[in-house]
């Protein structure tokens, strides 16, 4: 069940995931300038299938994920989201923009817009929405997230677990098939961090295919389908939970976790 | 050892030096003995400076004579505003008719009704006003204030004008008493508000197109005598230069920032080059340039009028240094806009028109309003190449033969008005300020 090679077919490990697959990595590179963030990274993500990626700073994590919605642009190599070629073609990119979520570190929410209006800008604008539906859906996601109480007011006036919360029903709204979520609880005090990761986990349960950047390690042992480990631009392990914590293969995986794990 | 507090501690009154005017005064005007005695020096010269300028001013001032010697004759040592008074149409109206100022008068008047919607509380589409008023209102303002023959293209604007002036009102008056829009009350009437979407939108353009028609009908009965625009002068032609910089700058400066800041290095290097060729040169210059220069490189037999070239030459001017004032509010906002604009899908435009331009906008209001009030200001100068702004005309008191020599009661009259209008333009801009910062608030 092991593997520290990517060539071994996720499949088998994602106990949730269909067999059907919704994103493709081929031999991804990505510089900086002239430093080499993605090294030949293959990544094959199931439908459904919830995964959590994790590793020090500067390997590359948020780089990945953010390749696959193209707010970064990769070099070499082929990404493939939903049956569509990630490539120059706008239209390309925006059918697969508007298929995956994403929830950032530090929420972006829109601030001189209300709650409600953060929620239905997309909708309305990319998909079309009528006005009412997009505030009936929006209200529907905000009830999920806890916070219906909160649609007309400002950003600005939330705590920070109720922003990330409003960032998630922001994505939700989009209705996508994906969800990416870049470390959603980094910039959190610890007392908001759980009211989040309960949001995330709920979401989990409805069958969403999920790739979380985080050093959440609870989450990624109750959540995950499979647990990615990063170094400096590879994807260094690859397993299912229980063993990658239990029963850590390479040395650097190794380190990553006595250093986490300690306190 | 553990310390448990059982009960909150409550909260007490402020002490009186927090809240009482003479707690005030002390804290702030005579906490020191050298607190005390500058406040007392400074109190004294306001007192003199404002004795003196009230003794010559008003005390002693004339306000009715016929020439400037009855002006020393009545008070010699008194500010002669018989002068100014004498001139008051000039300055404001240059040599415009006499009999005609109701248009001037009226233009003011319309450019008022057009914009007032902006400021009510719950009329709708905000955003189309506003456009109307910068592409629409200055061709009704521009005939009204010409006169003569319309050419087809003008035939069509005035039209279009004149059907938006009474469609904006009408939308007006809807919306402040019943909070709905104009269309959904003409449909409800016809009592097709029910109806698909694809009857409503023809039903619509019908009522669109006949008032069109009716538009057309009436201007082409109104026609009005020529004022060749040599005769137009005063605060009058002031405020026709400086508005039609103003409003034409904000939308040149968005699409210069946007240039500047584009992907496409063409965009971004023709952007850059007009923006620093303009930033680079003074006003002054590309007045002279518009107005001597320009005319050598045109096709012979080109001829356009001087107007034409300042205004144009005060546009292109401002426009650019509005450009680098917007291109410092869109860095203000973070990557983080952009990113989250375009997960949700949007594209450019989009992102722009709706996450970051009005979050740029309202950090760029005090510098936005700033560079109106300069560019009011700078107009001043067209005076040099002979046109008779409010400045020209104020110097020109001194000149006319009755009033020979006055020359400290105009100026001041006009420093007064600038400063009335510019601090009406900056208050504002406080207003704006809090009122679009209020949602934001913490």
């Amino acid at each position: 069940m092991t593997s520290t090679d990517t060539q071994d077919t996720p499949g088998q490990l994602a106990s949730a995931a269909s067999t059907e697959v919704i994103i493709q990595l081929n031999k991804v590179n990505k510089w900086y300038g002239a430093f080499h963030a993605l090294k030949d990274i293959d990544l094959v993500v199931h439908k459904g299938e919830r995964i959590v990626v994790c590793g020090p700073s500067g390997s590359g994590k948020s780089t990945l994920i953010r390749c696959i919605n193209r707010l970064e642009e990769h070099q070499e190599g082929d990404i493939v989201v939903d049956g569509i070629l990630l490539d120059k073609n706008l239209k390309h990119i925006d059918h697969i923009r508007r298929e995956v979520g994403m929830v950032f570190q530090s929420f972006n929410l829109f601030p001189h817009l209300t709650v409600l209006e953060n929620l239905t800008l997309g909708p309305i604008w990319t998909r079309k929405t009528p006005k009412a539906e997009a505030q009936e859906a929006a209200m529907k996601y905000l009830t999920r997230v806890k916070i219906p109480e909160q649609a007309n007011k400002y950003p600005g006036q939330l705590s920070g677990g109720q922003q990330q919360r409003v960032a998630i029903a922001r994505s939700l709204c989009m209705n996508p098939k994906i969800m990416l979520f870049d470390e959603p609880t980094s910039a959190l005090d610890p007392e908001m961090i759980k009211e989040v990761l309960d949001v995330m986990i709920e979401l989990a349960d409805t069958g969403m295919t999920m790739i979380v950047v985080s050093h959440e390690m609870g989450f990624a042992k109750t959540v995950a389908d499979r647990v990615i480990f990063m170094d400096e631009g590879d994807i260094v392990e690859q397993n299912e939970p229980f063993e990658f914590f239990n029963n850590p293969q390479h040395p650097r995986t190794k380190l990553f976790l006595s250093q986490i794990l300690q306190h | 050892m553990v310390v448990v507090r059982t009960q909150p501690t409550s909260s007490r009154t402020a002490p009186l030096s927090e809240t009482t005017v003479i707690g005030w005064l002390h804290k702030n005007l005579f906490s020191t003995v050298l607190n005390a005695v500058l406040t007392l020096i400074c109190l004294y010269i306001i007192y003199v400076v404002v004795k003196g300028l009230w003794i010559w001013g008003v005390a002693d001032a004339v306000w009715v004579a016929k020439d400037r010697r009855e002006c020393f004759d009545i008070s010699i040592d008194g500010a002669c505003w018989a002068g100014v008074i004498q001139w008051i149409d000039n300055i404001f109206y240059g040599r415009y008719p006499r009999t005609e100022l109701w248009r001037v008068n009226l233009g003011g008047l319309l450019l008022v009704l057009w914009m007032a919607p902006l400021w009510l509380p719950r009329v709708r589409a905000k955003i189309f006003i506003g456009l109307s008023t910068v592409f629409l209102y200055p061709f009704l303002a521009g005939y009204l204030f010409a006169g003569g023959d319309k050419s087809l293209f003008m035939q069509v604007m005035v039209t279009l004008a004149m059907v938006c002036l009474a469609g904006n009102t009408a939308h007006a008056i809807i919306g402040v008493s019943s909070g709905r829009g104009l269309p959904d009350t003409l449909l409800r009437w016809l009592g097709k508000d029910q109806a698909p979407e694809a009857t409503q939108r023809n039903t619509l353009l019908v009522l669109l197109a006949a008032a069109l028609a009716v538009g057309y009908a009436l201007q082409t009965g109104w026609t009005e005598e020529v004022v060749p625009w040599s005769k137009w002068g005063g605060m009058f032609l002031t405020l026709v230069i400086s508005g039609i910089g103003i409003a034409t700058a904000l939308p040149g400066g968005i699409i210069l920032a946007l240039g500047r800041r584009s992907k496409m290095p063409v965009i971004r290097v023709m952007s850059t080059a007009f923006i620093e060729l303009f930033r680079s040169v003074p006003l002054i210059t590309v007045l002279f340039m518009a107005t001597t220069m320009f005319p050598l490189f045109m096709p012979e037999g080109f001829v356009l009028n001087k107007l034409v070239q300042v205004i144009i030459a005060v546009s292109l001017f401002s426009a650019c240094y509005m450009a680098e004032t917007v291109r410092a509010g869109l860095q203000a906002i973070p990557r983080g806009q952009y990113e989250a604009a375009h997960t949700i899908g949007l594209g450019y435009w989009g992102m722009m028109g709706l996450i970051v331009m009005p979050q740029a906008l309202k950090h760029m209001i005090p510098n936005i309003v700033g560079s109106f009030i300069g560019l009011l200001k700078d107009t001043t100068l067209v005076s040099i190449i002979g046109l008779f702004d409010i400045l020209g005309m104020l110097r020109s008191v001194s000149q006319d033969v009755p009033w020979r020599g006055l020359h400290k009661e105009p100026l001041l009259f006009g420093a007064v008005v600038f400063f009335v209008v510019c601090s009406v333009m900056s208050k504002y801009s406080r207003h704006l300020e809090v009122k679009l910062s209020a949602g934001a608030k913490r």
